[in-house]
């Protein structure tokens, strides 16, 4: 008997969830740069808290790079570690 | 004699100095570095930039990024030297891999590749069936 995995539903609207790829992935990065802060601050909340990989859907690879290069740029003030609005 | 390695470091220094005086810190980091036999490859400056958090009650620095090939004792002598500049606030230091040169080097061409990129000629293709009338003739 063949079975087929059904694709995994939204629970309020029903619809296949969409499939979330790493975006390192398919652009093919090799090397996150801890000097690119405005890349990194989208992986960054409001307060300052690195997002965690379930929800970006970044690749355990991909993650280990861009969580060293935030904590790079953090330690040359380019990100903050708590932001203002917290303090 | 040490093998060199491709280094970077990044520094703040400190933003109220006038553009002379930011000049001449980044002159003492570099003397340190080919006191101790390396050579600096590229020298980048970002410029002042407000900082994320305050570092020694300061809200705006003058960051720079210096790119040298080092045996690796120098960096020993370099930290030390960033650590008694107190016009140095912060300071970063590297190493650059594979990884990072590859990736510098596609974001190079990618920058330089654009404007050179004109759409391939269309070759006139051959084509598919000879004509049976031609075949006759010959």
């Amino acid at each position: 008997m063949i079975t087929t995995r059904k694709p995994r539903r939204d629970k309020e609207s029903q619809m296949p969830r969409k499939k979330r790829t790493c975006r390192f992935c398919d652009a093919k990065e090799v090397y996150i740069d801890y000097k690119d802060d405005k890349r990194l601050s989208r992986f960054v909340t409001e307060q300052g808290k690195i997002i965690p990989k379930r929800i970006t859907g970044t690749c355990a690879k991909h993650q280990r790079q861009l969580v060293k290069a935030i904590k790079r740029a953090r330690h040359l003030a380019m990100l903050p570690f708590v932001s203002d609005s917290i303090r | 004699m040490e093998k060199a390695r491709l280094y970077e470091t990044t520094f703040i220094v400190n933003a109220s100095l006038d553009d002379t005086q930011v000049d001449s810190v980044i002159g003492r980091v570099q003397d340190v570095i080919v006191k101790n036999g390396g050579t600096a490859n590229a020298l980048n400056k970002w410029g002042r930039k407000r900082l994320a958090y305050s570092i020694n009650k300061k809200t705006n620095g003058f960051y720079v990024n210096i790119e040298f090939t080092a045996p690796a004792p120098l960096l020993a002598s370099l930290e030390r030297a960033f650590q008694l500049d107190e016009m140095i606030l912060r300071f970063l230091t590297i190493q650059l891999d594979q990884k990072a040169i590859a990736a510098r080097a596609k974001a190079q061409a990618a920058a330089a590749a654009p404007p050179a990129a004109d759409p391939a000629p269309v070759q006139p293709r051959e084509p598919l069936f000879k004509e049976p009338a031609a075949d006759k003739k010959s």
